[in-house]
């Protein structure tokens, strides 16, 4: 066996170990994985979305689980800013992995406070802003689905933090590189695709939706095709790294993200199924790279191979990636 | 990082029995050191029949039903869904993952207090290892209601008679014992032993634990109720299993796997239950 694969990766401004990177919600406020693995080894943490006063969320039903995959609407029940900071940060100082806060706010102003009050604190790597959230009355997804409004958000937040932003974008848009431009010329270091899709689930016996707040957001593995697809489109649009996610389970479904061009990962959902999934994925990467003697996982990203060969050759690459992988 | 200060495991076990005790109600037995060592009457598993499906996608909690010999654990279930029915299908031999213990678990009475356990249906499942757990203690007066909707649905009454409680069973038609709801049947219990104030433990449907919370409530008597939530992960992450908290405004909602399952009776805002 040779030396090990470098797998690290910039995400603007923000360079990680590796590429994979555990999405906010699934990851609670940075620890709760820790009986399973230590969390230092993935490439960076993105805590539970965070608002500038505590949230109680949605009443419950809160989540539904459908084929393949997992429909909630939890209303980012949060703990706000301050007692993240206060409280959950300093007990996070051991974990070795970039600690990435979610932020989200019911108007413009809220996102530009929430950015001033992190800007000082040591501990917070980068700030994620979420302006997808389908499950929160205001702000959220509403930001998120007007280039001019995603644009003054971002804009906003870069004004008021040196640290690197990343805009998470929704996928639930008619065209989503219009909004990737849109917060890239607002200054923001890289671009999240995606938050979860819109959908619903009703209970035929009591003709009453699934959940309590009728609609959510549906993630896991039945929206990886439509992810990637986000995920495509957004880095033709841009040029500013993507970070992919959407029902990505293993180390398998992580490569096809990076192959259409997402520079690092997010596991989201597969952490609540799979504790470890993150890890494994982290190992799965590593695996991969000395099977296929790739020195630098740089070389897979955008990788994706769209002209050129003749079926023969074709066939022989399927033939030896199914005995690999 | 130092594992040993946490006290949940993730095991693949091996399944010892899985058979079908009643209609659509199986028990399943398996042998692990990890999680029975560990294990206490309230707490919950989270089981996941095979690692690669993708449908059904989430593991399910299961309340721990007991423990045989000192290495064997049992959960109790009813077939409702696609997850359950895969799980029925398992024989012996066959491997799940589980995460466990999880959750907070009953809190005990105290030496000599008497204890009054209500189940409802399936309630019976983490009932079962606090009667375990009660009786061999032997210095608790320990008394059972179970009630079920029909003689078809009642389980367990030999294993329960084994453990020596003393035991009232009720069914909705009146097809087995006293005819009637479990919940009338504790609360002449009540009326009847004045004398002194047992602590209730119940498991059950909600209109149930919500009658036997306001009830208890209302005699100023202990109760604590074991809550079944809609969990994405057991393990406080997804914030799912919300349950209405009353009064408190800190604390808007609790989480019925990191905060429960069990809860005491005044905890839970019962009018929204």
């Amino acid at each position: 066996m040779g030396a090990l694969p470098e797998l690290s990766v910039d995400i603007g401004g923000l360079k990680i170990k590796n590429p994979v990177i555990a999405a906010s919600g699934t990851f609670g406020y940075g620890d709760e994985l820790a009986p399973f693995y230590d969390p230092s080894l993935l490439g960076a943490i993105i805590v539970k979305g965070l608002s500038l006063r505590p949230m109680p969320g949605n009443p419950p039903p809160r989540i539904v689980e459908t084929p393949c995959g997992l429909l909630n609407a939890i209303g980012l029940a949060n703990i706000g800013i301050e007692a993240f900071v206060g409280e959950k940060l300093p007990s996070l100082a051991t974990i070795k992995a970039p600690i990435i806060t979610n932020i989200y706010g019911h108007t413009i102003e809220d996102y530009a406070e929430m950015a001033r009050r992190i800007e000082g604190v040591k501990g917070i790597a980068a700030v994620e802003v979420n302006i997808s959230c389908p499950n929160v009355e205001q702000g959220g997804m509403a930001f998120g689905r007007d280039p001019d409004s995603a644009a003054r958000v971002a804009d906003r937040v870069v004004e008021n933090t040196t640290k690197p932003v990343i805009v998470k974008l929704t996928p639930n848009v008619t065209d989503i590189g219009l909004i990737a431009k849109a917060v890239e010329a607002a200054g923001a270091q890289s671009i999240s695709v995606t938050n979860t899709f819109l959908g619903m689930a009703v209970d035929v016996a009591t003709r009453r939706p699934k959940l309590a707040n009728m609609v959510g957001g549906l993630s896991g593995p039945a929206i990886k095709p439509m992810a990637l697809y986000l995920v495509h489109e957004v880095v033709k649009a841009v040029r500013i790294p993507v970070i992919g996610l959407g029902g990505i389970m293993d180390y398998h479904d992580a490569l096809e993200f990076l192959l259409v061009g997402a520079r690092a990962i997010q596991v989201g959902t597969a952490n609540l199924v799979n504790p470890k999934a993150a890890i494994e994925i982290v190992n799965g990467l590593t695996d991969f790279c000395l099977r296929e003697k790739i020195k630098d996982i740089n070389e897979i990203i955008g990788a994706l191979e769209t002209k050129g060969e003749d079926h023969e050759k074709k066939g022989d690459r399927k033939d030896k990636s199914k005995a690999n992988f | 990082m130092d594992k040993s200060r946490y006290p949940m495991v993730e095991e693949v076990v091996s399944i010892g029995f899985n058979r079908e005790i009643g209609k659509d109600t199986f028990l399943m037995g398996f042998p692990c050191v990890a999680l029975t060592s560990r294990a206490k009457p309230g707490q919950f598993l989270m089981i996941q029949v095979d690692r690669q499906a993708k449908d059904p996608l989430l593991r399910r909690p299961f309340s721990i039903h007991g423990v045989l010999d000192s290495n064997r654990l049992m959960i109790l279930y009813k077939v409702v869904g696609k997850g359950t029915a895969l799980l029925s299908a398992l024989r012996e031999g066959d491997t799940i993952s589980a995460i466990g213990p999880l959750g907070n678990g009953f809190t005990l009475p105290g030496p000599g207090e008497r204890a009054l356990l209500v189940a409802g249906g399936m309630g019976i499942a983490p009932l079962f290892f606090l009667t375990q757990v009660l009786t061999r203690a032997q210095n608790h007066s320990v008394k059972m209601f179970l009630g079920f909707p029909t003689s078809q649905d009642v389980v367990l009454i030999d294993q329960l008679k084994g453990l020596g409680v003393d035991l009232s069973l009720t069914t909705e038609d009146g097809s087995l014992g006293i005819k009637g709801l479990v919940t009338d049947l504790w609360d002449q219990t009540l009326s009847q032993e004045s004398t002194q104030k047992p602590v209730t433990y119940a498991c059950g449907p909600a209109s149930m634990l919500k009658e036997i919370a306001q009830k208890a409530i209302a005699r100023n008597l202990r109760c604590y109720v074991c809550l079944e939530g809609y969990m994405g992960c057991g393990l406080g992450i997804c914030q799912g299993c919300a349950a209405k908290a009353a009064g408190s405004k800190d604390k808007p909602y609790y989480y019925v796997c990191q905060d429960g399952p069990v809860f005491s009776a005044e905890m839970i805002d019962w009018e929204v239950m």
